[in-house]
C-alpha cells in the first residue's frame, strides 16, 4: 500500500475544497443569471469547458497535438441525434453510445499517433477532422447534410420518487445538467492527472524513449489519452444538439478545432484549470463585446493576439507571475 | 451663502428636468421597437451592411412624423448566417431589448434555428432573405416571410428558362447549403417535367475556391443551354470567371446563360466584369420601375448615401415599411403586430406586393424581376412577370 506524503495530501485537500466551491458556483449561477440568452451562454461555456478540457488532457499532458475535436464534437452530436430519430433510442442511451463513439473514434485516430509526432500529427488529425466534416456534409441520406436536422427536442423530462419532474426544455435545468456533467469529468481528469497516469502521460510527453525504458507502453496510453479526450468532445456534442435545436455539418467545421485550442492556449495548456478560463474568456467575452456593434471581432481578435503575446504560458501562468510579483515571500507552486 | 444658492440652483434645473421627463416620458413609450438580426460578420455580411442602409433610410422617413402617433427604433445583432450565433442573437434581443417585432435572418439554416425561439417569446419575424421552403411549410405562426420561396422562384425562373429563353439542357451548380439544394431541387424537377434535360448536379462547400475543374468539365459536356447558380457572392464571382475562362458563357464566347436568383448583391457584374455578359438572374428590386415609391425611394437612398440601392437595401427598406403599415392598422404590441400582418394584403412597397397565405408566405409574385447583364455592364428589366 503506497503512502502518500504529507505535501501531496495537503494538496489533495486543497482540491477538494476547489471542487466543492465550484460545485457551490454552478449551483448559484442560475440563481444570479435568470435571462435566457445568458443561461444560454452558460450553458455555452459548460460544453466548451469539455472540449477544452478534453484537449488539454490529450495536448496538455499527453502532449499530442490534436487537431481533430471538431470531429468528435460532430460524431458526439450526430451520432446521438441519429440513434435517437432514427433508431427511437432513449435520450440516455443515445448519449451514452454517442460518447463512446467518439472515444472509440479517438483511439482509432491515436494509431497515427504511434507513428506521427508534432506538426504532423496535427496535419493527419487535421485530415480526419476534414473527412469526418465531409462525410457530415455529403452523406446526405444519413445525416441530412445541408439540409440540417431540425426541431431535436431537449433532454427528456427525469422523474425521481418524491421529488419535482427536472424538465430539460428549461435552461436553468439543461445548465445544471451539462456543467454538472462537465465538473463531474473535470473532478475525474483532475483526479487522474495528480494519479500515476498524469505521471505516465507527462513522462511519454516530455520524452517517449525515455519513457519506454521505464516499461510504459506509449501507444497504449496515447490510445487512452485520446479515446478520453475524443469523448469528453462526444459528450459536448450529445448535448449541443438538444441545446440549440438544429444540426447542421458547418457547426463541426474543422476552424472549431483551433477554437477549442485556442482556449486551451490562452488558459493555459497543461494546467486543466487553465482551459477552463480559457473556454468561458473566449465564450463570454465576444457576448460582453456585442454591444460594440461592428469593432466586436476587431476588438475580440486582438484580445486573443495580446493575450497569447503577452501571456504565452495562458491565464493561469499570468495569474502564478502576478502574485509572485505581488507577494513575492508567498508561497509558489 | 454661495454654496446654498448654488445648491437651489442645482435643485431648481434637477426639478425642471425631472417635470420635462415626466411630461415627455409617455411620447417616448410610443415606440415600436425593432429587433434586426443581421448577418455582419462572416461571407455573409454583405447582407447585414445592405441591410442596416434600407432600414435606417426607413427609419429616417418614418420617424420625421411617426405613424399613429408611433416612432420606430432598431437594435441591431451580429446572427452571422449560423444557426447557433442566430439563436444567441435572437435570445439577446428578445431578453435584453424586448422587442415587439423582429426582422432577418438572411440565411435560411440561421432563419431556422430562430424561428422555435421567436415562437415561443411570442414575437412576429419579418423575414426577407432566406428561400428554404421550411421556413413558410410548416412553418409557425410566428414567422412571415415577404420574399417568394425556393420553390415560387424555381419553378418561375426553370418555366422562364424552358419558355422564353428556349433551353434544353441545364447543368447546376449550388453550394452545400440548405438553400442552394434546395433550390437546385426545385429547378431540376421544373425543368426536367416541362421537358428539359439536367446535364449534372454539382454541390460544392463553401471552402471552395478554386472552381477551374468544375467550369472545365461542363465545357466538356458541350451544349449546355442554361446554368443557374447558387450561391454567395464570393464563390459566384469565382464560378462566373472560371466559366468564361473555359469558353462556356457568352462573356467567354460560349452559348450558355448563367441564371440565378436573388443571392447575388447588385454590383455582381461591375466586380464579374465581362464574364457576366448575358447573367439573366432574378432580383426582388428593379430600379427601373416607374411606380412613384420605387422613384422616390432611389432619390432619397442616393440622397442619403451616394450610392444606387440594392434589392437588399430596397427589402430591408420594405420590411421597415410594412412594420409601419402593420402600426398604421393598428399594430401596436408583438401580439397585435403578428395578427395584423397575417392579414395583410395587397402591401405595396418599393420590391413588389405583399400578401400573406395561412402559412404566412407572400404569395405576390410581382416582386420577382428579370434583369439580364449587358455588355456595358448594365442592366435590363425583362419583364417577364
Amino acid at each position: 500500500m503506497s503512502k502518500t506524503s504529507p505535501n501531496a495530501a495537503a494538496q489533495s485537500r486543497e482540491r477538494r475544497v476547489w471542487y466543492l466551491i465550484a460545485a457551490v458556483i454552478v449551483a448559484a449561477l442560475p440563481l444570479f443569471v435568470t435571462d435566457s440568452y445568458w443561461r444560454t451562454n452558460l450553458i455555452v461555456c459548460a460544453l466548451n469547458i469539455l472540449l477544452a478540457i478534453g484537449l488539454d488532457f490529450v495536448l496538455g499532458y499527453a502532449g499530442q497535438l490534436n487537431l481533430g475535436q471538431s470531429a468528435f464534437y460532430g460524431l458526439g452530436a450526430y451520432s446521438s441525434t441519429l440513434l435517437v430519430l432514427k433508431l427511437g433510442l432513449p435520450f440516455w442511451a443515445a448519449f451514452a453510445i454517442g460518447t463512446l463513439m467518439a472515444g472509440a473514434a479517438g483511439a482509432l485516430l491515436s494509431f497515427f499517433a504511434v507513428r506521427l509526432r508534432g506538426h504532423y500529427l496535427a496535419i493527419a488529425s487535421l485530415g480526419f477532422a476534414v473527412i469526418i466534416y465531409q462525410i457530415l456534409l455529403n452523406w446526405i441520406s444519413l445525416t441530412q447534410g445541408p439540409l440540417g436536422i431540425y426541431g431535436i427536442a431537449p433532454p427528456p423530462t427525469v422523474a425521481f420518487p418524491g421529488l419535482p419532474q427536472i424538465a430539460f426544455g428549461d435552461l436553468r435545468n439543461l445548465f445544471y445538467l451539462t456543467a454538472g456533467f462537465t465538473l463531474i469529468v473535470y473532478v475525474l481528469l483532475d483526479q487522474m492527472v495528480h494519479s500515476p497516469i498524469g505521471e505516465t502521460l507527462t513522462a511519454i510527453r516530455e520524452d517517449e524513449v525515455s519513457a519506454a525504458s521505464l516499461g510504459i507502453d506509449g501507444p497504449k496510453w496515447k490510445a487512452f489519452a485520446f479515446a478520453v479526450s475524443s469523448a469528453a468532445a462526444g459528450a459536448a456534442g450529445c448535448f449541443y444538439a438538444p441545446l440549440v435545436g438544429t444540426l447542421v455539418p458547418d457547426a463541426f467545421f474543422v476552424s472549431e478545432s483551433f477554437m477549442i485550442l485556442a482556449m486551451v492556449i490562452v488558459g493555459g495548456m497543461g494546467t486543466l484549470v487553465g482551459p477552463v478560463f480559457g473556454a468561458v474568456l473566449l465564450t463570454i467575452l465576444p457576448e460582453f463585446l456585442r454591444s460594440l456593434g461592428d469593432m466586436r471581432l476587431i476588438i475580440y481578435g486582438a484580445s486573443v493576439t495580446l493575450a497569447v503575446l503577452f501571456m504565452p504560458g495562458g491565464i493561469v501562468e499570468a495569474f502564478h507571475l502576478l502574485r509572485h510579483r505581488l507577494f513575492p515571500e508567498g508561497e509558489m507552486r | 451663502m454661495n454654496a446654498f444658492s448654488t445648491f437651489a440652483r442645482l435643485a431648481w434645473i434637477a426639478s425642471c428636468v425631472l417635470v420635462v421627463a415626466t411630461t415627455t416620458s409617455p411620447a417616448a413609450d410610443k415606440v415600436i421597437k425593432i429587433g434586426g438580426l443581421l448577418p455582419m460578420s462572416g461571407p455573409g455580411s454583405y447582407f447585414g451592411a445592405q441591410d442596416k442602409q434600407g432600414i435606417e433610410l426607413a427609419l429616417d422617413q418614418l420617424n420625421k412624423s411617426g405613424v399613429n402617433g408611433y416612432k420606430f427604433e432598431i437594435q441591431y445583432e451580429d446572427s452571422a448566417c449560423s444557426p447557433l450565433p442566430a439563436s444567441q442573437a435572437a435570445k439577446r434581443l428578445i431578453d435584453q431589448y424586448k422587442p415587439d417585432v423582429l426582422i432577418g435572418e438572411e440565411c435560411s439554416d440561421a432563419t431556422l434555428a430562430i424561428m422555435p425561439i421567436v415562437e415561443q417569446a411570442k414575437i412576429p419575424l419579418i423575414n426577407a432573405g432566406s428561400s428554404s421552403i421550411k421556413i413558410t411549410d410548416p412553418g409557425n405562426p410566428w414567422t412571415f416571410r415577404i420574399m417568394p420561396n425556393e420553390v415560387m422562384q424555381g419553378v418561375d425562373i426553370a418555366t422562364n428558362a424552358y419558355k422564353r429563353l428556349n433551353a434544353r439542357t441545364a447543368v447546376l451548380l449550388h453550394e452545400n447549403t440548405n438553400a442552394g439544394i434546395g433550390n437546385a431541387q426545385v429547378f431540376a424537377d421544373t425543368f426536367t417535367k416541362l421537358g428539359g434535360k439536367v446535364l449534372a448536379d454539382i454541390g460544392f462547400g463553401r471552402d471552395v475556391n478554386d472552381f477551374t475543374a468544375i467550369a472545365t468539365r461542363i465545357a466538356g459536356m458541350g451544349g449546355v443551354d442554361v446554368i443557374p447558380t447558387y450561391t454567395l457572392e464570393g464563390q459566384g464571382l469565382k464560378i462566373t470567371q472560371a466559366l468564361m475562362q473555359a469558353g462556356v458563357v457568352k462573356g467567354g464566347g460560349g452559348k450558355a446563360i448563367q441564371l440565378g436568383t436573388i443571392w447575388l448583391p447588385f454590383g455582381f457584374e461591375q466586380k464579374a466584369g465581362k464574364a457576366a455578359l448575358g447573367y439573366i438572374r432574378i432580383v426582388q428590386f428593379d430600379p427601373t420601375d416607374q411606380r412613384p415609391q420605387v422613384r422616390d425611394f432611389v432619390q432619397a437612398f442616393k440622397a442619403k448615401f451616394n450610392l444606387e440601392p440594392t434589392h437588399l437595401n430596397a427589402h430591408a427598406y420594405d420590411q421597415i415599411l410594412l412594420i409601419a403599415d402593420v402600426v398604421k392598422r393598428g399594430g401596436k404590441d408583438a401580439q397585435s403586430i403578428r395578427d395584423t400582418l397575417a392579414q395583410t394584403k395587397d402591401f405595396s412597397g418599393v420590391t413588389g406586393s405583399v400578401e400573406f397565405d395561412k402559412t404566412n408566405q407572400n404569395v405576390k409574385m410581382d416582386t420577382i424581376h428579370y434583369m439580364e447583364t449587358k455588355p456595358d455592364l448594365s442592366w435590363t428589366s425583362l419583364k417577364w412577370n
